[in-house]
């Protein structure tokens, strides 16, 4: 018998081969999805375009912040508010991506730590403008990048012409202000120069699906980013955590420039973007959500996902663009109510059931489970 | 009577019939080496930090809630402890101690967190507690140097025929739970695992194809379900043994399963004559000690002495207190398996009675957990953050385990309601997709789990 086996062993080989081979690649469950091609379409059409964007406006606040801190006027002022919100936007598109050049290393945290850590701490950034001296590669990630530069040019309670005021009789507020939007440009370009370079290459060639490989890499940042989103642009000051007892609107992304909904439904608008594969001026390409055409109960994933997505696109169209958020946090929390829910639905379609689909290893070691 | 009684005399003469002792030495060197190579690859990679030190919450086994992780200090001595006994173990010196301490400290480690379950860990644990039982050491060991009238050539048979047993329970069982519907006929979980892995060197394009993972899922099943018998029998061992790298290379590649392909191949030597040891055994030793400045005279040593049986082996008390224990041990290896059928539902959804019964890698499960913390006085409630409290991988395995859940939900109740929560209520939405089929509620997200007791409760209407 045992013979009779090893006889017919090749020739089972043979024909499976033959199966195989024979079989024409179309058929909903055929896995042949080119993960290579997503991933370059993930660098060059969203990452990299993204990072452009970043380096570019940062550059532009940058100058803005100079041209202010040289010659200070209300017109300046503005126009340096302007600079700040394009900036602010264009980084909701580039936030999910903190890993690589945009990754920890070292002491340097992952760049969303860096640069966008909020709510900034007006103790630590007064603190520092009255000693005249800081240090913006320390702990204080909360001193410095977006939500720091938000705080010194759009102080809640005061008008333009008292920051202006400010801004006049205190030189260090304008020093301090030039040390972070330089900073700012400063590591948006040094993100933006490695995706010019060889990283590009390297994240497109680690196309396995293991801990550690870019597939892993960049789903675990882009559930990172929506969760950020449901759990610390909304939830939290939305007084959402147990033990909050009431709202803490303070907490909010941008509370002084009353910018925090505007960057929501952006950061929003991005996070569909890399299920789609779809970069913020609109162009098109292999993401997750082609991917999962291709393997098993793909399809039926694409359709309950959207259809979340769309209910969430509903309850943000039902959020009014003013007041601002944190009025509506106090005042009328239904809308945002009802918002929260449906990104709270949608979690497990992206959190659980995409990664399982893709079997894409989400950490190091291995569960029997899995 | 006198039936019974000569079939047990001849049983027993079988089972203490001398047997060479090389496969034993073998067998020592290897999980030794293994262990030895697995703790120092742990502590490498910070693996000590990031598993047992960071998290604030530690999930326990039922039974094993006292055993707590020490502090750093305590947790990185464990280790460097457990490395050296290994080492020991491997070298034969003072074998007992190192193997007893090997198998203390090992078991330790695993038992500090449910989340790191994995039957691998659990095999080597069974392993490292069985060579405990045997005198691995005297043969060509330190001990044997130092002691040389320690020396043996000859051991009971049962010394190695417990581990050819234990890897047969081992691999039969995960064989046989591989007959189920989704495995055989629609090869899952292969059919996610092998695509997702074809950027793999040489057999990548392989796993790609429409049917590999059928072939895959037949063939795992018959390899795990017959490969002991093929191991027995010497006319078909050596193309078995071939299968076993074979099989073992390919999970290695697939799966982040770590050193475990190495110590089966290693371990299921333990099938081959003890000639094929000894040769090995012998071309090692005269390759390295005939060598060495020290002489023939030390090297020596090492050689094997025809010896019988000491007297004194096999003192009564401790002949059959092992034999005893070794009788629990393995009706508890073959028993233990079959619980799930005391559970309602089914052990892939519910994974009651689904650890330590050797189903391995047989689902492709995940789970999205969300918890929800009520103060009891206020009515106000809010959503917890889970990566709050638990690494990404505990959070990842709690997900989808109903009695880590519940253990979370516990901790949860209890850690708000000292900050100041009155009367918690805490109820979870747990939604779980299993072998990529839509993902669906766990159980009622009403369900204040506080008041849950037990695992079973969950899934009871």
């Amino acid at each position: 018998m045992i013979k009779s086996i090893f006889r017919t062993a090749p020739l089972l080989a043979a024909l499976l081969l033959l199966f195989n081979a024979c079989d024409p690649a179309g058929g909903t469950d055929t896995p042949n999805f080119d993960r290579k091609a997503m991933l370059q379409d993930y660098a060059t059409n969203l990452i990299r375009p993204a990072y452009g964007d970043l380096r570019a406006k940062a550059e532009a606040l940058h100058e803005a912040a100079q041209t202010f801190q040289s010659a200070p006027s209300l017109s300046a002022l503005q126009a340096l508010q302007n600079a700040w919100q394009t900036t602010a936007i264009v980084w909701q598109y580039a936030n999910a991506y903190n890993f690589g050049p945009a990754g920890e290393e070292g002491l340097r945290k992952s760049l969303a730590e860096e640069i966008g850590t909020f709510p900034a701490s007006s103790a630590k950034i007064d603190a520092a403008i009255a000693a005249g001296a800081w240090n913006l590669n320390d702990f204080n990630r909360d001193a410095r990048g977006l939500p720091a530069i938000e705080y010194l040019i759009f102080p809640a309670a005061a008008d333009d012409a008292a920051i202006l005021a400010a801004f006049g009789t205190t030189p260090a507020r304008g020093q301090y202000l030039t040390a972070l939007t330089q900073d700012l440009r400063a590591r948006a370009a040094a993100v933006h120069d490695a995706w010019l370079g060889n990283y590009a290459a390297n994240f497109v060639e680690n196309a396995g699906t293991d801990a550690g490989s870019s597939t892993s890499q960049l789903y675990n940042e882009f559930v990172r980013s929506f969760e950020a989103l449901k759990n610390f642009k909304l939830g939290l000051p939305m007084g959402k955590r147990p033990g909050q007892t009431m709202p803490a609107p303070q907490l909010a992304e941008a509370p002084y420039s009353s910018a925090s909904l505007l960057l929501l439904r952006n950061h929003y608008d991005a996070i569909e973007g890399i299920w789609r594969g779809k970069n913020a001026a609109g162009a098109e390409g292999l993401g997750f959500r082609a991917y999962l055409e291709k393997v098993e109960g793909g399809s039926a994933l694409i359709q309950s996902t959207e259809a979340q997505m769309a209910a969430v696109r509903a309850a943000f169209t039902a959020v009014p663009d003013s007041p601002a958020l944190s009025e509506q946090i106090t005042q009328s929390p239904a809308a945002l109510d009802t918002l929260y829910t449906e990104l709270q639905k949608l979690t497990r379609y992206l959190k659980s059931d995409l990664s399982s689909l893709l079997g894409i290893a989400i950490t190091y070691s291995s569960g029997d489970g899995d | 009577m006198t039936a019974i009684s000569t079939h047990i005399e001849r049983w027993e003469r079988w089972w203490t019939a001398p047997a060479g002792i090389a496969p034993l030495v073998t067998l020592r060197v290897v999980i030794g080496a293994m262990l030895a190579f697995s703790t120092a690859r742990f502590m490498a990679l910070g693996w000590v930090d990031d598993h047992y030190i960071r998290p604030v919450f530690h999930f326990a086994y039922a039974g094993f809630e006292w055993v707590r992780p020490l502090p750093a200090a305590g947790l990185y001595a464990v280790h460097i402890l457990l490395l050296l006994s290994s080492l020991a173990v491997l070298l034969g010196y003072r074998y007992r101690l190192a193997a007893v301490l090997q198998f203390l400290l090992f078991t330790y480690t695993e038992l500090l967190d449910l989340t790191y379950y994995l039957n691998h860990y659990y095999f080597v644990s069974i392993a490292s507690a069985l060579l405990i039982v045997v005198p691995a050491h005297r043969a060509f060991s330190l001990d044997v140097w130092r002691r040389p009238e320690w020396a043996l050539e000859q051991v009971p048979r049962w010394t190695i025929v417990i581990f050819q047993l234990q890897l047969g329970i081992v691999y039969f069982y995960a064989g046989i739970w591989k007959i189920n519907y989704d495995w055989l006929i629609n090869a899952l979980p292969l059919r996610i695992w092998l695509p997702a892995n074809d950027q793999l060197p040489l057999i990548g394009p392989f796993l790609a194809m429409k049917y590999t993972p059928w072939l895959f899922s037949w063939a795992g099943m018959l390899y795990d379900a017959t490969i002991a018998g093929w191991l027995l029998w010497a006319r078909t061992r050596p193309v078995a043994y071939l299968t076993v790298i074979l099989f073992h290379t390919i999970t290695g590649l697939l799966f982040q399963i770590g050193v475990f392909p190495l110590v089966m191949m290693g371990a299921t030597l333990v099938f081959f004559s003890e000639k094929w040891h000894a040769r090995w055994q012998d071309w090692f030793r005269r390759r390295v000690f005939t060598n060495t400045r020290q002489g023939s005279a030390r090297s020596e040593i090492f050689l094997l002495k025809k010896t019988n049986l000491p007297r004194r082996w096999g003192e009564k008390f401790v002949r059959r207190f092992v034999l005893i224990a070794l009788f629990f041990h393995f009706s508890f290896q073959i028993l233990f398996p079959w619980r799930f059928l005391l559970y309602p539902g089914d052990v892939f959804w519910t994974e009651q009675g689904y650890r330590f019964a050797w189903r391995v890698m047989l689902m492709e499960k995940a789970g999205t957990a969300t918890f929800y913390v009520k103060d009891g006085r206020t009515g106000r409630e809010g959503t917890v953050v889970n990566r709050e409290f638990l690494n990404a991988h505990q959070e990842k395995q709690m997900a989808m385990q109903p009695d880590m859940i519940l253990q979370f939900a516990r901790f949860l109740e209890k850690h708000y309601a000292n900050q100041g929560v009155h009367e918690p209520v805490v109820r979870a939405e747990v939604y779980v997709t299993l072998n990529a089929r839509p993902s669906r509620l766990l159980f009622d997200p009403a369900l204040d789990l506080t008041q849950v007791r037990s695992t079973r409760e969950l899934f009871e209407p």
